[in-house]
């Protein structure tokens, strides 16, 4: 309504995460061509190309466009932190890790494939997520990116996705199963941060590096994205409780089920929905003093990753 | 001139480089939380006396080209972290099942698949993490040269690179004729050289004519080094290590893998000729003769 100066009534969230997630689909598609030896690029291909909502790389263009940078500009990161998330999903589901046959309804990539092109596959991805982020062609010839933010945004990246970032995620997570007994509050937010919040801080910090954000803003963005990464996770262990396997597209209670250890368990139903909420509050409060109708993204992702019935 | 170049000690040169390397990689790679990955990441990266032959090729390569060792010894041991990684992805049950990595457990084997698998999946990206935060740029090295150095890495074990050759040689292509083998070889062992040596020029601002000779003069020196390797393996009984199910002595037999030594060598050093006219006469310590000198050593050592 009117009384509400800082969103932007007329945002079309769902037209602006389609419209992105279109132009993102198109630059993971080019980036990928169907090289030989073809079996390795078409198993790439198969787990890259396989659909999902692109929230990373659209948090990377929302971040890059808040700092009031080009969606160009911050594309070939976008696509970074996709190819990323894509790799981690492939090794994540080897027999070796979680052993999943299922990934996004179809089979995993080590089942579609195998074990060796899965291993092989995601190390792949990962290396040309670094490559593509780096190299100078990756960028529109018109819009100049300074060296220097493409150099930083290198160093964000490989932070965030290494062994003090999404692998020690990984593997406190790892570590944590089949313990028997649940793990304390402190361990279950540093899974979770690194697990899955540290993907979400590249993909911002990413972007907004390249479009040009000052320190400050950059590190308000930070800020940002660790609390809806957290958000994300909390509000995925309350849908697990409360809502049935029909209307998640996937089993249901499974958390409860298993030995996992998850917010409710911990805090209870209600405070963990307290929990949530402050998360949404600080998030939201990070963005205040940015431009309001070019943070209307990145406040309704916000909006979408805490309300999300699915 | 050349006639001063013998005197050169190589074995020093090496060995001083080594213990440097060995003492940037202990602390590139500390102890902390989670502990399991990151003791199974130095494992991978430290134990084993490895001969590090792509830091000293990306540093000699530096050098050669007349920039400063400062300026590539990053890079050089982020080379070594990546090499490490790919070493233990190819070690994995499902890929060349090895137990054993020189002389010692490998990393799946003391640590698990499922540590070894994030060992590797760590060690890449802390690669990339060491030379953004510690090559002296825009000091010694341009920020444009840093990111032409992280793309050469990425290109060097991608889907083209050295995923393509552990891929080709699990998909037998050791069993076609000369060419297939020949291309896993490259793949598999002559990118790792090739993207050292481009490495080190980049950061000792080679122009890009003597980055194209150091591109072909790496390439080669990484296949020769895995044929000399096959053929002592052969010599040997076939006792020794197993890296490559593609080995020119078995495709190809003996006489064959002996010429192709002999022609690789050539090319080797034709590709330096250039580099003794230009820096022969400044510098006896590059000139071709001790350069070849460092092609022997990397095949004896």
């Amino acid at each position: 309504s009117a009384a509400e100066p800082a969103v932007a009534p007329t945002f079309d969230f769902k037209g602006y995460m389609l419209q992105k997630a279109a132009i993102v689909n198109r630059a993971l598609d080019e980036a990928v061509p169907l090289a030989r030896p073809e079996r390795i690029h078409e198993a790439m291909r198969y787990s890259l190309l396989a659909g999902g909502k692109r929230v990373r790389p659209v948090l990377c263009l929302a971040a890059c466009e808040v700092a009031g940078g080009w969606d160009a500009c911050a594309m070939p990161a976008a696509v970074a932190v996709e190819m990323i998330h894509t790799m981690s999903l492939i090794h994540d589901d080897l027999p070796c890790m979680d052993d999943d046959d299922l990934r996004r309804g179809r089979p995993s990539c080590h089942r579609a494939f195998d074990e060796a092109t899965a291993v092989l596959a995601g190390d792949a991805l990962l290396a040309l997520a670094f490559g593509h982020l780096a190299d100078p062609t990756s960028y529109p010839a018109d819009v100049s990116v300074p060296p220097d933010r493409v150099v930083r945004a290198v160093g964000e990246l490989s932070r965030c996705v290494g062994a003090e970032g999404l692998v020690a995620g990984q593997v406190a997570d790892l570590e944590a199963t089949g313990l028997g007994t649940p793990i304390d509050l402190d361990k279950l937010e540093f899974i979770h941060l690194h697990k899955t919040a540290a993907l979400l801080e590249a993909s911002v910090v990413l972007g907004s590096i390249l479009g040009g954000a000052s320190d400050d803003q950059i590190e308000r963005l930070r800020k940002y994205a660790r609390c809806i990464g957290l958000l994300f996770q909390v509000v995925d262990d309350i849908l697990d409780v409360t809502r049935s396997s029909e209307e998640l597209g996937k089993t249901a209670g499974k958390d409860l089920a298993s030995d996992k250890t998850t917010y409710p368990k911990l805090l209870g139903l209600e405070k963990s929905r307290e929990f949530a909420e402050g998360l949404l509050k600080d998030s939201k409060e990070q963005l205040s003093g940015f431009d309001p109708i070019k943070m209307a993204p990145l406040l309704h992702l916000a909006n979408y990753i805490a309300y999300r019935q699915k | 001139s050349a006639a001063a170049a013998p005197a050169f000690d190589l074995r020093g040169y090496w060995a001083s480089l080594i213990s440097e390397i060995e003492a940037e990689l202990d602390s590139a790679v500390p102890i902390r939380y989670p502990e399991s990955v990151h003791k199974a990441m130095r494992h991978s990266v430290l134990s084993g006396g490895g001969k590090r032959a792509p830091p000293i090729m990306c540093i000699a390569a530096c050098e050669l080209v007349g920039g400063h060792r400062s300026a590539a010894f990053p890079a050089a041991c982020a080379l070594e972290m990546i090499h490490a990684a790919s070493l233990v992805h190819d070690d994995l049950p499902c890929m060349d099942a090895a137990s054993i990595r020189r002389g010692r457990p490998s990393t799946h084997a003391l640590f698990g698949v499922d540590m070894a698998v994030l060992a590797g999946d760590a060690l890449f990206p802390l690669a990339y993490q060491h030379i953004v935060a510690l090559t002296p740029s825009p000091d010694l090295v341009s920020r444009v040269a840093v990111l032409r150095v992280l793309a050469e890495i990425a290109r060097a074990v991608g889907s083209t690179g050295m995923a393509a050759g552990q891929f080709l040689d699990l998909s037998g292509a050791s069993c076609g004729g000369e060419e297939d083998v020949v291309l896993v070889l490259e793949k598999k062992f002559g990118e790792m050289a090739e993207c050292s040596a481009v490495c080190g020029g980049l950061l000792g601002s080679a122009s890009d004519e003597e980055l194209e000779a150091l591109r072909r003069y790496g390439r080669t020196m990484g296949v020769l080094y895995q044929l000399v390797d096959d053929v002592l393996m052969e010599s040997n009984g076939g006792a020794g290590k197993l890296r490559s199910n593609a080995s020119v002595v078995t495709a190809l037999g003996m006489e064959r893998a002996l010429e192709m030594v002999e022609e690789l060598k050539t090319k080797a050093k034709h590709e330096l000729e250039r580099f003794g006219d230009k820096y022969g006469d400044k510098d006896a310590e590059f000139s071709p003769i001790v350069v070849e000198q460092k092609l022997i050593l990397l095949i004896d050592g």
